[in-house]
């Protein structure tokens, strides 16, 4: 039963350069939540007047009947928590949120391999590879396999998807199409990716998705 | 009821750093609290007992939960720091989230300032990180505060755990880089506000004292 009639939806609009990046995670749980969104691409030619109106001078940002809001964790949460895919108790939901922290931390050192790998800055791919790249990897990843058999539900918390789901699907399966190989030693991981991308309205959007 | 309160354990450093946000909370709240703080030469085997191998970690009736934010958010919401609507809880976490960002980058000029000597390394380090930092971040929580009326809160009318977050680490700063708050003066009056709060008040004056 749900009381919302249609008119009473708000209006989503989702503001992200015409990549995947920071913008497909959100995107994904709008899609997962049958929220009907706007999918804004913004050009680089726009964005210096489009950041000026942004809170924080950055994408994505979601915009809810016409109200900002930026972060895509925080944007992520905010629709996920609405739409039932931020866990099922106040714990699980707090677990949700330290496994997404924790990615993050994970990228943050990662992020110094994989820019290069996506041809963004300049540097020694091999060299970074190995300061930056495979020890991020394996100190990350192990602790990923760990949560998932321990879950034992073949999603990272509780028995069904949430967001970090579609965060660490997103991430893992990157990884493994831009560097292949790289999360052989990790089969768990790419199995959870496919999972994940096998739900019907994932599916959807990545078949029908502009990038 | 006393009895169906969980037990709550929060294990971290003898620091303010990452878990000061969470122990105010449990202060504000009136709810009772272990408060471990794990000694330097234990933390290599205790590491292995926790999460992700890092602190803060909460324990709930035994059950471990890890990382900071998550932790604050969890009790936040529990004790009614959150926001009143779901769009204001997407605002404290988006500023919380910005503010995490100014940390890490800040964090290498902390680890270098707070240790003994070595005053070239920490003025270099002062200039081409701390300050930097700084004026991309802060600029950005000011516009927030501004936005939000001026009104000692970063989101909506009431204290939230981001308020409790951002006051602390102000503090912090302003030990290593005296003066650099001028700038932001909404910001300044949400930490004069925060920590003039009667019981944040009570816990700064007893808590232990440490420089990060």
């Amino acid at each position: 039963f749900s009381a919302i009639s249609q008119s009473t939806m708000p209006a989503y609009k989702l503001y992200y350069f015409s990549i995947r990046g920071l913008g497909e995670v959100p995107r994904q749980i709008l899609a997962l939540a049958d929220v009907k969104f706007e999918n804004v691409g913004i050009t680089k030619e726009q964005w210096p007047e489009f950041k000026s109106k942004t809170p924080f001078g950055q994408m994505p940002v979601l915009e809810v009947d016409g109200k900002q809001i930026p972060q895509s964790f925080a944007i992520a949460r905010y629709v996920a928590s609405q739409h039932g895919l931020a866990g099922k108790t106040p714990f699980e939901a707090a677990w949700v949120d330290a496994l997404a922290d924790q990615y993050k931390d994970f990228n943050n050192d990662f992020k110094k391999f994989f820019y290069l790998v996506l041809g963004f800055g300049e540097g020694d791919l091999e060299a970074a590879k190995l300061e930056h790249g495979i020890p991020a990897r394996d100190k990350f990843f192990p602790l990923v396999v760990k949560q998932l058999k321990s879950n034992g539900t073949g999603f990272l918390v509780g028995d069904s998807v949430t967001w970090v789901d579609v965060l660490y699907a997103e991430g893992s399966s990157r990884v493994a199409h831009e560097v292949p190989g790289f999360l052989d030693d990790y089969p768990e991981v790419l199995e959870h990716a496919k999972k994940i991308h096998a739900i019907p309205q994932i599916k959807k959007w990545i078949e029908a998705r502009p990038v | 009821s006393k009895s169906e309160m969980p037990s709550y354990k929060l294990n971290y450093f003898d620091a303010r750093g990452y878990a000061e946000v969470s122990r105010q909370l449990f202060v504000l709240s009136d709810t009772p609290y272990e408060d471990n703080r794990i000694p330097r030469d234990q933390w290599p085997e205790l590491k292995k007992t926790m999460p992700f191998g890092n602190i803060p970690v909460l324990e709930v009736d035994g059950k471990q939960l890890p990382q900071s934010l998550a932790i604050a958010r969890y009790l936040a919401k529990q004790f009614g720091f959150y926001g009143k609507t779901a769009f204001e809880s997407a605002w404290v976490d988006a500023i919380a989230d910005q503010f995490k960002d100014c940390l890490t980058e800040i964090r290498p000029f902390l680890f270098v300032a707070k240790s003994d000597g070595n005053e070239a390394e920490k003025e270099r380090m002062k200039k081409e990180v701390a300050l930097p930092a700084i004026e991309k971040h802060f600029g950005l929580l000011e516009k927030a505060a501004k936005n939000n009326g001026a009104n000692g809160h970063f989101v909506g009318e009431s204290l939230t755990f981001v308020d409790l977050l951002v006051s602390d680490f102000v503090g912090t700063f302003e030990a290593f880089l005296p003066g650099f708050s001028a700038p932001y003066p909404a910001v300044t009056s949400i930490r004069a506000k925060t920590i003039a709060t009667p019981k944040i008040k009570e816990w700064i004056a007893k808590r232990n004292v440490t420089p990060t």
